[in-house]
This record gives structure tokens, C-alpha cells and sequence, in this order.
């Protein structure tokens, strides 16, 4: 009869500490919207980090608004849900902080290990008590084109702004002026009128004519994939192709064309697919063994693609991982 | 030798110059151009700046060439600001991402905008709602159409095509490297409407439409038919400049295509046409987005600031109105002295 007790209860803790050790870490990730091609790149980094949680008898769940309409109390009530399923760890975005940092403040007071991506910085994570920020930085984005045009020995750049007043436009152009000028070179900005946005025609023009008018300008820096295609036409037309330079955030099909063509010098990528794996990894291991990154702030991009490594983006392109 | 009843005739007089639509903007297109030129230099005056602007103009005017006809016929349309970027997406699907024929491909584009500019002319001939709120909901749902279409079945937001060497010629090429083909589907434009406007029977009832509706329709007018196909028009001729801008830059957007709203719209006012309706000229609309696109793309060469442009612009319409108005007024008075 004793013996059978203590048999019963070994037998008990022994399944509840195997249990413990086959649940693994249930991590859940708030995103952006599957079926958008950023974000899709993040859920596959989550995903393939995932499998080593899996392999270790934990999950990784995947959770994104329907839509963008109300993003920010969307999200929050995202957070609230993963808090609700039992999370062992949450990454998200801190989109919108006004409507995001209350449902965040609960995940951490609940003890629940949290990191920041994609949005925020590392200021939200130190504001929110955040393990750590995984993420690009507009800044450095910007500043890294400067740099790579300013070591290739461009002297003069121009940074096409053609949303004057948004903030992360401008991080972008005052990065480029100053990574050309740490290289070397002096930087300015080709402010577009609120009527040529969205206009590729308009952009194009406006650069020939800033080019014609500023025949020293060797480098340029577009803040989007579409104005990176204009910025390049308005160069041909001012029959400037092979003396003027551009660099250019984000990238797509035809981008990767130029850049293997010659016509383009670089492009920025933040690298969603680090930013889905690496918040996954640093929380998995965190919750299994107790391992930390003791670097704040990780930054997943800039990533440079140019001539020397755009076959490699174009396979990876291809895997769905850019 | 000239009849005082023909409006094609040019007389040398400086009255009878005066009292042509266009008259006033003619007088701002020369102050623009003058202006740009000295502060541009040698530049802007030589083709680089004369590609500069007329690759603007061209898009722009081969929307504001319809939207003006629509606007002398008293009517507005928003909706071409969403067909832009729908016919572009639509052959940019079709031809690029599906890979079929790029003839088909233009022919679906070129058809989506008919089909809105049948519609807006539908329920603006058998409601009563003004044109300007029946074309802003068109907007916005072929907006949500195309973004929507474009990630279901492109599974993204910009669609790549890659046109053959003779439809890259023909509807998007530079010629000397600096003039977009475009410059000559407007002048082609300018030429079929300035004969339909001017010329052709259709001409004068687009003016009485605007004039007034209801004696349009009592003189035996088709009104309705009338107004559907220059909401077809409208929409066609965004849908051409949406394949022309796909052509060129080989990338279709969703959120392209915004601007032509109100530039084209500008452009026609400060061509002299009037927004209540019944008066206006294709000449003028010809020289409004002239003097648009100068003001444009002089700023660039004059190198004040890009937004000083904006303030050009937007005195520059308020000028054209208030000019309208005065030019009018002797054009009233000249002929009532002759009788």
C-alpha cells in the first residue's frame, strides 16, 4: 500500500517532468498580414526556427491581423490572445505604441518573456521591458547606402525625397548624407512637390532636371523599390547612365535585374527573414535552457546586395526567404 | 473673308484674339515660360528642358484632354486617378504574370477602363447623385478591386512585365534618349478630340450639354448616350496613359496613378474651361497643361524650392479663373457692340 504510493507518485512527477520537458516553449508571433510579401519572408524566418522548437516539443504560432484598416488596436488585441492561449514567450512589432504598449506592459507583467521586432526600436523594448529589439533601423538603412557609394569614390550625392515630412523618409536621406559624408563626400536632398508622389514619370523628370542643373551629383539614394526604377530612368534620360550611381531601399525582380546589369550600384534590405528567425531562436532557447543574448539590439539590417552577392539574393528569392 | 459666327477662324485682331476661350491662358503660359527660362538658363531652353516638360505633359494631357471635354460638358471624373493603376495591373497580370500576349494584355487594360468609364456614365446618367461623388465611390472601388485582384492572384502589390522591342518602341521608348513617345499619343490625342470638339456635329452638343442639359435633351440631344461614351472616353484614354507608363517603366503599382486627380483637373482650368460647364477649347487645354508642366519641371532647372512650384500652381489656377472671368466679360462686350 506504501509502496504503491510512492510508486504512484514517482510515476506522477516522473510524467509531469517529462511533460515539462516534451511541452517545450509555446511561442506566439504577431506579424503583418500572411499574404504580404514583407511579411511573408518574417514567417518563414518564425517558421524555420521553429523547427528546432518543435524538435523540442514546443510551437511557434503565427498570428496577423485580417487587414490593415486599425492596425494598431488589431494588433494589441492579438497580444491580449497570445496571452490568453498561454504563451510561454511573444515577439511582436510595436506599430502603433499608443494602442500596443498597454497590451505589451501585460505580457511582461504576467512574467511572460517578450521581445520587440520589425517596429520600435530598442527604445519600445527598454520602455516596455522588453528582453531585446531584433530589427532594421531607417537611419543605418540610409547611412549604409551613403557609405557604399562614398567607399566606391562618389564625392556628390542627392537623396530623391519624395514623401517630404515623413519621418522615416527622412531618417532615410539624413543616413545617405551622412554615411557619403563619413566616406568622403557631401550629401544633399532632392525634395519632390506633394504632387509627384506616386507619379514614376514625375520622379524620373524631376532627377533629370536636378541632374542637368547639378552636373557634379555622381550618387543617388531612392527610398523605395518603385522610385529606385524611376531615379534610374530619369539618370538614362539625362544621359547620365554609368557616371551617376544609385543605391536604393528594398528591392524586387527587376531591381535585382539592374543590379546584375550594372545599372544600379546597391540595394538596402532590411531582412525580414532574420528578424522572424533570430526573436524566435533568442526566445526559444531563453525559455528552454535559460540563454541569453546579451547584445542589445540586434539589427537584421541593412543588408547591401550588389553585384558580388546578388546571385545568392536571387536563390534566396526563390526559397521565399527574400 | 471671316464669318463672325466661326469659331475656327483666326483673325489677326487683337479683340478678336481676345476673345478667344483661351486667350487669357495663352497670356500665362508665355509669363510662365519667360520666367523659367530666365531663371533656368540655357538648360531649360535648349531640348533637355523642352523633353523635360512635354514627357510630363504628355500624361498628364492625354487624361486632362478628356476629363475637359467632360468638364465643358459639365460633368467631373475622380475615377481616373484608380484607372491609371487598374489598367496598368490588369495588363501587367495578363501579359507579365500569366505570360500571355502583350496584345492582350493592353487589350484587358485598355478594357477595364472602358468598363469604368461606362459605369461612371451609367449611374451619373440614371441617378441624380452630381458626378463628383459617383466618380469618388468608382475610385475608390476600383482601388480596392486592384489591390485586392493584385495580391490574390500576383500574390503582391507590384507586378513586373517585360514589354518585346516593338511595343517598348511604340508605347514606351525615349527617343534621343530624352523625349518619351508619349508626346506624340498626346499630339494624336489633341488632333482627334480638337476634330470632335470643333469639328465634328458631336462637338456642339457636348457645349449645349453643358450649357444646358435639359433644352440639350429637348433639341433632340441623346444626352445620355452622349455622356456615357465621354465617361468611356475618360476612362480610356487613363487607361492608355496607365499601359504607357507600364511600357516605360516596366512595373505596374497600385498606388500609382493618384496625381493625375487634380493635375489634370488644373490643367483644364487654367486652360480656360470653366467648371460649370459650356465653354472651353482643346487649344486652351493644350496650353493649361503646357503651362503646368513648365512650372513642374522649371522649378528643378530654377533651383528654388520644389514647394514654391506648388504655390505657382496653385495661383497660377485662381489667376486662369479670375482671367476666365474678365476675358468673358469683353469677349460679351465686344460682341455686343458689333451686334
Amino acid at each position: 500500500m506504501k509502496l504503491g504510493k510512492i510508486l504512484a507518485t514517482t510515476a506522477m512527477l516522473t510524467l509531469v517532468a517529462g511533460m515539462a520537458s516534451a511541452e517545450g516553449s509555446k511561442i506566439f508571433v504577431i506579424g503583418g498580414k500572411p499574404d504580404d510579401p514583407f511579411w511573408s519572408r518574417v514567417k518563414l524566418g518564425a517558421e524555420h526556427a521553429g523547427k528546432v522548437a518543435e524538435a523540442q516539443g514546443g510551437s511557434v504560432t503565427w498570428l496577423g491581423p485580417q487587414n490593415y484598416d486599425n492596425l494598431g488596436p488589431d494588433a494589441a488585441e492579438l497580444i491580449r490572445q497570445a496571452i490568453d492561449q498561454g504563451a510561454d514567450a511573444i515577439v511582436g512589432p510595436d506599430w502603433v505604441p499608443e494602442a500596443m504598449d498597454p497590451a505589451f506592459q501585460a505580457v511582461v507583467a504576467a512574467g511572460i518573456p517578450l521581445v520587440i521586432y520589425n517596429a520600435g526600436g530598442i527604445d519600445a523594448a527598454d520602455r516596455l521591458g522588453a528582453m531585446n529589439y531584433v530589427g532594421a533601423v531607417d537611419y543605418k538603412s540610409g547611412y549604409a547606402g551613403g557609405e557604399y557609394l562614398g567607399k566606391a569614390g562618389h564625392k556628390n550625392g542627392a537623396c530623391v525625397n519624395t514623401l517630404p515630412g515623413a519621418a522615416n523618409i527622412e531618417a532615410f536621406c539624413n543616413g545617405f548624407n551622412d554615411g557619403l559624408a563619413a566616406a568622403g563626400g557631401t550629401g544633399s536632398v532632392l525634395q519632390l512637390p506633394a504632387t509627384a508622389f506616386g507619379d514614376a514619370t514625375a520622379v524620373a523628370q524631376a532627377v533629370r532636371a536636378h541632374l542637368l542643373q547639378n552636373p557634379t551629383i555622381d550618387a543617388m539614394f531612392a527610398i523605395g523599390d518603385q522610385d529606385t526604377n524611376a531615379t534610374i530612368s530619369g539618370i538614362q534620360q539625362a544621359g547620365k547612365a554609368g557616371s551617376v550611381h544609385v543605391c536604393g531601399m528594398n528591392f524586387n525582380d527587376s531591381i535585382l535585374a539592374n543590379i546584375q546589369a550594372g545599372s544600379q550600384a546597391c540595394a538596402i534590405d532590411q531582412q525580414g527573414y532574420q528578424q522572424g528567425f533570430f526573436a524566435v531562436s533568442i526566445l526559444n532557447n531563453f525559455v528552454n535552457y535559460g540563454v541569453t543574448i546579451p547584445t542589445r539590439e540586434i539589427l537584421t539590417g541593412p543588408g547591401v546586395i550588389d553585384a558580388s552577392n546578388v546571385e545568392l539574393v536571387i536563390a534566396g528569392v526563390q526559397a521565399g526567404a527574400r | 473673308m471671316p464669318k463672325s459666327t466661326d469659331r475656327h477662324t483666326h483673325a489677326f485682331s487683337v479683340g478678336h484674339l481676345a476673345r478667344r476661350p483661351e486667350a487669357g491662358s495663352l497670356v500665362g503660359l508665355v509669363l510662365v515660360y519667360a520666367f523659367f527660362a530666365i531663371m533656368g538658363g540655357a538648360v531649360f531652353i535648349g531640348a533637355p528642358g523642352w523633353s523635360s516638360w512635354l514627357n510630363i505633359a504628355a500624361e498628364v494631357g492625354i487624361v486632362a484632354l478628356p476629363v475637359g471635354l467632360l468638364m465643358i460638358a459639365g460633368e467631373l471624373d475622380i475615377s481616373v486617378g484608380s484607372v491609371i493603376p487598374a489598367s496598368q495591373m490588369t495588363a501587367a497580370i495578363v501579359s507579365g504574370y500569366f505570360g500571355l500576349p502583350i496584345l492582350l494584355g493592353i487589350a484587358a487594360g485598355l478594357g477595364v477602363g472602358l468598363m469604368v468609364g461606362y459605369v461612371n456614365g451609367l449611374l451619373v446618367t440614371r441617378t441624380s447623385i452630381p458626378s463628383l461623388i459617383i466618380t469618388i465611390g468608382t475610385m475608390f472601388g476600383v482601388m480596392g478591386f486592384t489591390l485586392g485582384f493584385a495580391v490574390l492572384i500576383a500574390g503582391s502589390t507590384s507586378v513586373f512585365l517585360v514589354p518585346d522591342p516593338v511595343t517598348k518602341l511604340i508605347l514606351g521608348t525615349f527617343i534621343g534618349g530624352m523625349f518619351n513617345v508619349s508626346i506624340f499619343w498626346w499630339i494624336a490625342f489633341a488632333a482627334v478630340i480638337f476634330f470632335v470638339l470643333h469639328y465634328a456635329p458631336i462637338g456642339n452638343w457636348i457645349f449645349a450639354l453643358g450649357g444646358d442639359r435639359d433644352s440639350a435633351r429637348n433639341a433632340g440631344i441623346p444626352t445620355a448616350a452622349l455622356t456615357i461614351r465621354l465617361y468611356m472616353l475618360s476612362g480610356f484614354a487613363a487607361a492608355f496613359v496607365g499601359i504607357l507608363q507600364l511600357m516605360t517603366y516596366q512595373n505596374a503599382q497600385v498606388a500609382t496613378g493618384q496625381s493625375f486627380i487634380f493635375n489634370s483637373i488644373m490643367c483644364v482650368v487654367i486652360g480656360g474651361v470653366i467648371l460649370t460647364g459650356g465653354s472651353g477649347s482643346v487649344i486652351g487645354i493644350v496650353i493649361g497643361t503646357a503651362t503646368f508642366a513648365i512650372v513642374n519641371q522649371g522649378i528643378f532647372f530654377s533651383g528654388l524650392d520644389p514647394n514654391v512650384g506648388s504655390v505657382i500652381i496653385g495661383a497660377l489656377l485662381l489667376a486662369a479663373v479670375l482671367s476666365n472671368d474678365g476675358f468673358r466679360a469683353l469677349a460679351l462686350k465686344y460682341s455686343t457692340k458689333k451686334g
